[in-house]
């Protein structure tokens, strides 16, 4: 099932026939079924958080549209855009973008508050969430409290408690270190094995996009190659790693 | 680059911080300053001596060392706030705590002395124009505005204590605490350590014990005033007190009901993570707001009453007495004419008293005069006589009821009646009381002794506001004919009135001025609050948009929390100055005496309400477009 189509997204920066246009994005496309795991990978400023922001609706593209799940969001309003995004899609960002002053339960709510969800309704989601990805015991901590590695899974819990349909994650591991990385990776995982979830990442660490289905990569604002997972993590690691060396982009894992 | 152009450097960069610290500064000294003016204005201190004007001050002086003291120390925590993470930052790359201490120490000298010019210049400025203006306005005579070396001393040594306390209490945290710890101290809530509703019960409890022990002092005339310091020192203490832990306790009881508290899970955890920040607005903007409220209406009662007091006590527009026999031209004129004029004639006599070394003169009249004068159907037999006092019968007490007959000769041949009290005539000098007897006797006692027989002259015209110039003319005539030891004796409404203004004039004028600054105060406070955390609701919000929050709801839930900023405080600072003003009409009868300063006091409320609406308007527009900006 079709979840996700990018039509030829073209994204200019500043004056569109000008001297200082930069093109970030120069005709991008390509689809996400359900249950897709996908990282799309690429050298610094080669136009992967603009995409992201664009499929994610953050960003308006300069031309060609993005439809989720049959709705072309290129077309919502700013209103319509912020609703359907919090019913629909689930985000992670590096900095996890936790609000201080709440708990980490009650930063996982925030979505279904602003949904107007009953209480038991918001008590059993968390409760759900908390025991699988394991921060039962931090539910009433504040984020300054505790680690880095919690803080980002209880961003994912925030991303899933709204049953969205597509994830979007902008480095999630980005401010990790790699223990924590190996399990918000496998977050990831379980999110897609056992809630039936779509998530798209974006990434330029090898060792997170290692454990999605399939990796895209992008340089200068335009799809470079893709590759698909066949065998195992460590083969499909070495796989991304000879592509990214082909594309000139980082290659070391730690 | 040298430390100095470092420092210039940064300065520069971010001059906002600073201006932003210097002119809450400035203000801080501009309120020292201008309440100095009233203070210190040799008119008031003379007053202050005799008068209820000490009492005045009373309130506003507290009010106005604890707002200062906040203030500053409210400024220059906003400003450290912001340079601190800067500071850590600096010292973590080995910048020593010397430096630390002379680039804070420089910063603060240069911020407060530029403060302390700008402040003291403003104040003068403005305590200048709003004194004119009021002049202008309300013609008061009596008050001279003045500058003196005092009040500059005074508010300077009042700033600079308060300045250095504070700026020496952030030196002392950041040279001993972890710099990694300050560098996160944006991020750390400020939580309450003493949380229980017991310690909210006992400020509610002194919060109504002072008002009610204020009830029951403010009316005794020796000492009620002496303790009005003492209970709105305890009124203050028990309502922060109670808002500190209420706030919490409110808190609690809303997580305790899940779906009530997630609904609103924004709002609560906002109010929750600025409790003290919050608690220390809420109540000086409280006090700020009951200071305002109860000194307009005394301001407005007073004012009002003058014209009401004038009326009560001259039940005549003007009364006269005139010995020889009356001028009447004197009474002809063009404009504001005569619509009533009783004349009764009286004798009066003059004996010099027993024990001490005056004259006592005592006023007869008869008693069908007398029925004239009240119309009463009284009759009296030879040898009987009626005391009459020329008070209202409510305050009849303290009179003495059974006098004998003034005159000692005639004494044995008369027998008093009956006492009677009744406000007939103005308070005509020798005049408060009379002596009534029948027709025979009054002219029989006339003939007896060696008195002198005078007219009273009762008159009433169209206009009595416009009568001044022609109670002018009368005094000026009585003057004429009159000893230099004489009492002229003449009472009108208008020169009751006129005094009455006069006396209130200087009270007037400091209970005008306190209000209109504590007005701007309480404005100036609650809009820095609102707009010295735009930078974080800033960041939450857009934390919050991302997940997909509408511009709707974000503007609905801003809404509702500056809505509380602005109208719990009014709400409590309005109640309270209701509370304070039953209690302390109690000095002139109490309220259901005088039910009409429970009106002022509604039209004063009211407009303050209508203000502040307008400025939560205001400032919610101001806050909702920087947030979306």
């Amino acid at each position: 099932m079709l979840m996700l189509e990018a039509k030829n997204i073209v994204k200019v920066y500043g004056e569109l026939a000008g001297e200082g246009a930069t093109t970030a994005l120069g005709g991008v496309s390509f689809q996400l079924n359900k249950g897709d795991f996908i990282a799309i990978m690429g050298p610094s400023g080669s136009g992967k958080t603009t995409l992201l922001n664009i499929l994610s609706g953050l960003d308006k593209p300069t031309s060609g549209e993005v439809i989720i799940d049959g709705n072309i969001i290129s077309s919502l309003n700013g209103e319509q855009l912020a609703l359907f995004r919090r019913k629909q899609l689930g985000f992670v960002f590096q900095d996890f973008n936790l609000l201080d002053s709440l708990t980490v339960k009650e930063n996982i709510v925030v979505p279904m508050v602003l949904e107007k969800k009953s209480a038991t309704e918001m008590e059993e989601r968390v409760h759900e969430l908390a025991s699988l990805f394991d921060i039962e015991e931090i539910l009433n901590k504040y984020p300054y409290q505790i680690s880095g590695g919690q803080q980002q899974r209880t961003a994912v819990s925030r991303a899933l408690v709204n049953h969205p349909s597509l994830i979007f994650a902008d480095e999630p591991t980005g401010n990790l270190d790699s223990k924590s990385s190996t399990v918000i990776m496998e977050c990831c995982e379980k999110i897609v094995q056992e809630l039936s979830a779509t998530v798209l990442l974006v990434t330029h660490d090898v060792f997170a996009a290692s454990y999605c289905r399939k990796v895209i990569f992008i340089k200068d604002g335009l799809i470079h190659s893709s590759i698909d997972r066949k065998g195992s993590r460590k083969d499909f690691l070495n796989q991304i790693m000879d592509n990214l060396a082909i594309l000139g982009g980082r290659t070391d894992v730690f | 680059m040298s430390f100095k152009q470092m420092i210039w450097k940064m300065a520069k960069a971010e001059y906002n911080k600073y201006l932003f610290y210097f002119l809450c500064n400035s203000f801080a000294v501009m309120f020292f300053f201008m309440f100095a003016t009233v203070y210190f204005n040799e008119s008031v201190v003379q007053v202050k001596q005799s008068e209820s004007i000490q009492y005045v001050l009373t309130i506003p002086g507290v009010a106005l060392v604890v707002f200062t003291i906040f203030f500053i120390h409210y400024a220059h925590h906003i400003f450290i706030k912001k340079r601190k993470s800067e500071f850590s930052l600096l010292m973590t790359l080995g910048m020593s705590n010397r430096d630390i201490s002379k680039l804070l120490l420089l910063e603060n000298a240069v911020i407060g002395l530029f403060s302390l010019i700008a402040g003291l210049l403003a104040g003068m400025i403005f305590s200048r124009l709003f004194f004119s203006l009021l002049m202008n306005q309300v013609g008061i005579e009596g008050v001279s505005f003045q500058i003196i070396g005092s009040m500059f001393l005074s508010a300077t040594a009042a700033f600079l204590l308060v300045f250095l306390i504070v700026v020496g209490k952030s030196l002392f945290l950041i040279l001993t605490r972890d710099p990694i710890e300050s560098m996160k101290s944006e991020q750390i809530r400020e939580t309450l350590t003493m949380k229980s509703p017991l310690f909210g019960g006992i400020g509610v409890a002194i919060l109504i014990g002072s008002i009610i022990g204020l009830y029951f002092t403010y009316g005794n005339p020796v000492i009620g005033g002496d303790y009005l310091i003492f209970w709105a020192i305890a009124t203050f203490l028990g309502l922060y007190i109670s808002l500190l832990q209420f706030t919490s306790f409110i808190i609690e009881l809303a997580k305790r009901s899940k779906q009530f508290y997630y609904q609103h899970i924004l709002f609560w955890t906002n109010l929750d993570t600025k409790l003290k920040q919050l608690t220390s607005i809420f109540m000086l903007v409280t006090v700020m707001i009951m200071v305002t409220i109860l000194y307009s209406t005394i301001i407005l009662f007073s004012y009002m009453s003058a014209e009401k007091e004038a009326i009560a006590q001259n039940p005549f527009d003007i009364a006269f007495v005139e010995v020889d026999i009356l001028d009447t031209s004197l009474l002809v004129q063009k404009e504001n004419q005569l619509q009533e004029h009783i004349s009764i004639p009286f004798y009066s006599y003059s004996q010099k008293d027993t024990y001490y070394d005056w004259t006592n003169t005592y006023t007869f009249i008869s008693v069908d005069n007398f029925n004239k004068l009240t119309s009463r159907k009284l009759s009296l037999e030879n040898g009987e006589f009626l005391s009459f006092i020329n008070v209202d019968p409510e305050h009849a007490d303290g009179y003495e009821k059974n006098i004998l007959f003034p005159i000692e000769s005639e004494r044995r041949n008369f027998e008093l009646k009956d006492t009677i009290f009744d406000k007939r005539i103005n308070d005509v000098p020798n005049l408060g009381e009379m002596i009534i007897v029948n027709g025979n006797d009054y002219a029989s006692l006339k003939e007896r002794s060696d008195g002198e027989e005078a007219t009273l002259h009762l008159v009433n015209v169209e206009n009595w506001k416009e009568s001044g110039p022609f109670v002018k003319k009368i005094e000026e005539r009585l003057k004429t004919g009159a000893d230099d030891q004489d009492v002229v004796q003449i009472a009108s409404k208008i020169e009751d009135y006129e005094r009455q203004r006069n006396s209130n004039g200087i009270l007037f004028y400091v209970s005008t001025f306190l209000s209109v600054l504590f007005f701007f105060g309480s404005f100036i406070l609650l809009y820095l609050h609102l707009f010295s955390s735009v930078e974080r609701e800033k960041e939450k919000y857009s934390k919050l948009r991302l997940i997909g929050i509408t511009a709707l709801e974000m503007k609905r839930i801003m809404t509702k929390e500056i809505a509380t900023i602005f109208f719990i405080p009014t709400t409590i600072g309005t109640t309270l100055a209701l509370l304070y003003v039953v209690a302390m009409a109690k000095d002139i009868g109490g309220i259901t005496k005088h039910p009409d300063i429970l009106l002022y006091f509604f039209i004063v409320a009211g407009v303050y309400y209508v203000i502040q609406i307008g400025f939560y308007l205001f400032a919610k527009r101001k806050m909702l477009s920087e947030m979306i900006r």
